[in-house]
C-alpha cells in the first residue's frame, strides 16, 4: 500500500529561504499522529506543503504517491482535508452551510446538494456533535462548537487523510478533549489517518499512536509517545528543565516543565528540616523552596510520594529502602540535618513502628533549643503504633516547647518570623500554640 | 422556506413591475395607445429604456454581490476596482473630441477595462493579486482618474461640461440598438459565469487558505471573478453612465432576506437590482415631468438612507460585526 504521505529530502519555505531543511518522513494509512516542536521549528509550513499551499523548494513531498503541488485541486479535497487553527469569514454562515461547504469539491458548477451530498452533511455534523447547532449562526458559537463546525465541514469532504494544525490551542481543556476524543473515533472508526500539530505535548501523547518531533526545519525524533518524549530530547529543543513522568491515571507519558526555584525572598538564610511521608509533606516542601529557605527532609522511604517530590525540587533527603522500617544510617543523617536546621516541621504524617523514630529527630532538637513545628489535624486516626504511643510522644513534644500547627499558611508565617528571631526564642502565634492533645 | 417565497414573490413582481413601467412615463401615454404611431414609438423608447435598466441594475448588482464575497468586505461595489474612474475619463476624452453614437460608450468601456488591467497590474504579486492590494490600488487609481477628469472638466466649453456632468450623474436614455444587443449578450453570459463559480466564491469568504483545502482553485477563480464583475460593471457604465449605490445596496438588502450563500445571492441580486433600477428609472421620468432627472440622482437619493439603515441592523444582513 501506498503511504499517506512520503516526503524526501525536502526543503520549502518562504521566498526561497528554507524554513524546512531535508526532512524525509513517511505516513501510512490509519496513523494517527502529531507533529511537535517549537514556534518557528516548521511545523505549519510542512502542514502548507503536504496541502499543496506551497511548493517544495527541492525534494519531493508526495500523497498517495503523487507529487501533492501537481495533484488536482478538486481530486486532493477528496482525499485530505484540513482543519485550520483558526477559521474567520465575514458571512453569517449556519453551522449546516458551513458543513455543506466540504461538498464543494464533490459538485459540478450548476448542481445543487443532492440526497446522496445532504446524508454525507448530516452524518458529518451528527460525528463532529454539531447536529443540534446547525441552525446556529458559526460566530455564535463557543470556540470548541466553532471548531467542531469546522471539523463537520472536513468530514463531509469524505477524506481519507485530516489535517489538523493546531486544532485545540485555542480551546480550554474539557473541549480540547472533546476534539481529541471525536478525532481519535474517526481514526478507530472509519480508519481515517490524522496528522495534527500541536503544542500540547500531553495530549498528544494521550492520543496518538506516533510522535514527530520537529525543530529548526528537521526532524529530531520520530516514534512513540515514550520514546519520543524523553527528557534529553525535549531539553535540547525546547531549552528548558522538563521532566517525563507517567500520568498516574491513565499511564500515558506525561511531560513536565519544571520552574527554577531561585532564591526569591528572605527565607534564605532559614534552613528548616521537614518530617514528612506519604505525600504529607510535598506541598510544605515546594512552598520551601519557592520562598527560598534552606529545607532538607527525612527519614523517608525511597519511592515515597513526598520522596519524589523532594528529589524533583532538589531538596536533600534522608533516605530509607521502600517498605522498611527507618534504620540508624537513614536516621543519624536526618539528625545531621537537623542539627543544621534552624526549625524542624513535623506534617501531617501517619506515624507506625517504621517511621516512629523520625520523632527522635525532633526529640533531639527540641533538646538543642531548635524550634519544632508539630500538625495536630487528625493524629487519632494517623497513629498506627498501638497504646497511642505516636500521640503520646507528640503530647511529649508539645509539653516540651514544641508548637502546634495545622494550617500551612500559619505555619509559613510563623517560619517566616525566624529570620528576625534569636535561635530558640520561646512564643507561639495566635493559630499556632501549645496544647492539650488529650 | 422563507428564502423560497422571496424567490417566489421576486419572479411574480418582476413581470408586474415591468409593465407599470412601461406604461408610466412624462406623457400621458399608455398602453391604450399602441394603435397609433406616435404611441408605438414612445412606448418602443420606453421599452429600450426599461430593458436597459434591468440589464445594467441587475449587472451591477450581481457584480457588487460577488466583489464583497471575494473582497471579504462590506464596503465593496462594483466601481471599486478603478472600473468608474477610467470609464469616465474614457467618456470625457469622447466628449472632449466631439465623438459621439458608438464612440462614447466604446470610450468609457474601454476606459474601465484599461483602469482594471492597471489595478490588477499593481495588485499582483507572484501572478495573485491580494485583496488588500486590489483595494488600495482600486483606490488610487480612482483617485488618479478622477483628477485627470477634473482637469478635462476645467478646459472644456459649456456644452461638453453639461454632457460629462449629465453621463457622470448616470441615464438610461442612451444606448443604441446594437449596443443594447451587445451588452445583454455580454453580461447575461457574464452573470452564468459568475452563477457557474458560486460554490467556489462561497469558499473563498472562508479566506483563501481554506478554499485551496476544499479544492478551489484560488488563484484562477479570484481572478476570473474579479475580472467577470468588473466586466459587468463597465457594460453597464458604457451604457448608462456612472449610476451609484445600485450594486451596493441591492446585495446586502438581498443578502438580508436569503443568507449569503452566493448561488441564491448571484441570480437574487440581479432579479432585484434590475428591477430596483427600473422603478427608480421610472420616478425620474414621472416625479418632475416633463422635466427628466437623471436616475443616478434617484438611487443616491433612495440609496444613501437605505445604506444607513441597513447599518444600523447589518447583524441581520448577512454581515457580521
Amino acid at each position: 500500500m501506498k503511504p499517506v504521505f512520503e516526503c524526501e529530502r525536502l526543503v520549502a519555505g518562504y521566498r526561497r529561504v528554507p524554513v524546512i531543511r531535508d526532512l524525509s518522513v513517511a505516513v501510512k494509512e490509519g496513523e494517527f499522529l502529531a507533529l511537535l516542536g517549537p514556534d518557528g521549528a516548521g511545523k505549519s509550513t510542512l502542514l502548507r506543503v503536504l496541502t499543496g499551499l506551497l511548493s517544495p523548494i527541492s525534494g519531493s513531498a508526495k500523497a498517495f504517491g503523487r507529487p501533492v503541488s501537481r495533484m488536482k485541486p478538486s481530486e486532493r479535497a477528496r482525499l485530505m482535508a484540513v482543519v485550520p487553527q483558526e477559521l474567520s469569514t465575514p458571512m453569517a454562515y449556519t453551522v449546516e452551510d458551513l458543513a455543506a461547504m466540504g461538498r464543494s469539491s464533490a459538485l459540478r458548477p450548476w448542481e445543487g446538494l443532492g440526497e446522496n451530498d445532504r446524508h454525507i452533511v448530516e452524518r458529518a455534523m451528527i460525528y463532529a456533535d454539531v447536529i443540534e447547532l446547525r441552525g446556529s449562526c458559526i460566530e455564535a458559537l463557543s470556540g470548541g462548537e466553532k471548531q467542531r463546525a469546522i471539523i463537520a465541514m472536513a468530514l463531509a469532504q469524505e477524506p481519507r487523510v485530516l489535517l489538523m494544525d493546531e486544532p485545540t490551542t485555542h480551546l480550554d481543556m474539557n473541549h480540547a478533549l472533546e476534539i481529541m476524543q471525536i478525532v481519535e473515533r474517526l481514526n478507530r472508526e472509519q480508519g481515517v489517518t490524522v496528522l495534527m500539530t500541536s503544542h500540547d505535548l500531553n495530549l498528544v501523547s494521550e492520543f496518538c499512536g506516533r510522535l514527530l518531533l520537529m525543530d529548526g526545519g528537521r526532524m529530531i525524533a520520530d516514534g512513540p509517545p515514550a520514546d519520543v518524549l524523553r527528557e534529553d530530547v525535549l531539553q535540547s529543543v525546547y531549552h528548558c528543565d522538563i521532566r517525563v513522568q507517567r500520568n498516574i491515571h491513565t499511564h500515558a507519558t506525561l511531560v513536565v516543565p519544571t520552574r527554577r526555584f531561585d532564591c526569591l525572598s528572605s527565607g534564605a538564610l532559614v534552613r528548616v528540616h521537614v518530617i514528612a511521608g506519604g505525600g504529607s509533606g510535598g506541598e510544605l516542601l515546594r512552598r520551601l523552596c519557592i520562598d527560598g529557605y534552606g529545607a532538607t527532609c527525612g527519614v523517608l522511604n525511597r519511592r515515597d510520594t513526598d520522596a519524589l517530590a523532594a528529589e524533583a525540587l532538589g531538596v536533600k533527603a534522608a533516605l530509607e529502602e521502600p517498605f522498611s522500617p527507618v534504620g540508624p544510617a537513614a536516621l543519624s543523617q536526618a539528625q545531621a540535618f537537623a542539627r543544621e536546621a534552624d526549625a524542624l516541621v513535623i506534617c501531617e504524617v501517619p506515624f507506625g513502628p517504621g517511621n516512629l523514630a523520625n520523632l527522635d529527630i525532633a526529640d533531639e532538637a527540641l533538646r538543642r533549643g531548635i524550634r519544632v513545628f508539630v500538625n495536630t489535624s487528625r493524629l487519632e486516626q494517623r497513629d498506627f503504633c498501638g497504646h497511642r504511643a505516636a500521640i503520646g510522644r507528640i503530647q511529649r513534644l508539645l509539653d516540651g516547647g514544641a508548637v502546634q500547627w495545622r494550617q500551612l499558611d500559619d505555619l509559613m508565617r510563623e517560619l517566616s518570623g525566624l529570620g528576625s528571631l534569636p535561635r530558640g526564642a520561646p512564643e507561639g502565634g495566635s493559630c499556632v500554640g501549645r496544647a492539650n492533645l488529650t | 422556506m422563507k428564502s423560497k417565497l422571496i424567490i417566489m414573490a421576486g419572479l411574480v413582481s418582476l413581470p408586474l413591475v415591468l409593465a407599470v413601467c412601461l406604461a408610466l412615463g412624462s406623457t400621458t401615454i399608455g398602453p391604450g395607445d399602441l394603435n397609433t404611431d406616435l404611441g408605438r414609438a414612445i412606448l418602443s423608447l420606453r421599452l429600450t429604456r426599461v430593458l436597459t435598466g434591468f440589464l445594467v441594475g441587475a449587472s451591477l448588482a450581481c457584480s457588487g454581490a460577488v466583489l464583497q464575497g471575494l473582497l471579504r468586505n462590506p464596503l465593496a461595489e462594483p466601481y471599486i476596482l478603478g472600473v468608474s474612474g477610467g470609464a469616465a475619463l474614457g467618456a470625457a476624452l469622447a466628449i472632449l473630441g466631439g465623438w459621439a453614437g458608438l464612440m462614447l460608450p466604446s470610450c468609457a468601456f474601454a476606459g474601465g477595462l484599461a483602469a482594471l488591467a492597471l489595478v490588477y497590474g499593481l495588485a499582483q504579486q507572484n501572478g495573485v493579486p491580494s485583496v488588500y492590494g486590489l483595494l488600495l490600488s482600486g483606490a488610487i487609481i480612482n483617485a488618479l482618474c478622477s483628477s485627470l477628469l477634473m482637469l478635462i472638466i476645467s478646459t472644456i466649453n459649456v456644452e461638453g461640461l453639461h454632457s460629462i456632468t449629465w453621463w457622470m450623474l448616470g441615464n438610461l436614455q442612451g444606448p443604441s440598438k446594437p449596443l443594447l444587443k451587445a451588452g445583454w449578450a455580454i453580461n447575461a453570459l457574464g452573470m452564468i459565469g459568475l452563477w457557474l463559480m458560486a460554490r467556489e466564491f462561497n469558499a473563498l469568504t472562508l479566506g483563501r487558505d481554506m478554499a485551496h483545502h476544499l479544492g478551489v482553485r484560488t488563484g484562477r477563480v479570484v481572478l476570473l471573478g474579479m475580472a467577470l464583475s468588473a466586466l459587468l460593471a463597465a457594460v453597464g457604465v458604457a451604457m448608462a453612465g456612472l449610476i451609484g449605490f445600485v450594486g451596493l445596496i441591492v446585495p446586502h438588502q438581498v443578502r438580508n432576506w436569503v443568507g449569503p450563500d452566493l448561488r441564491r445571492l448571484i441570480p437574487l441580486s440581479a432579479l432585484a437590482g434590475g428591477m430596483f433600477l427600473v422603478i427608480c428609472d421610472t420616478l425620474a421620468r414621472v416625479v418632475f415631468a416633463p422635466v427628466e432627472i437623471p436616475v443616478g440622482v434617484i438611487t443616491a437619493l433612495l440609496g444613501g438612507p437605505f445604506f444607513l439603515l441597513l447599518l444600523r441592523r447589518r447583524r441581520k444582513s448577512g454581515w457580521l460585526e
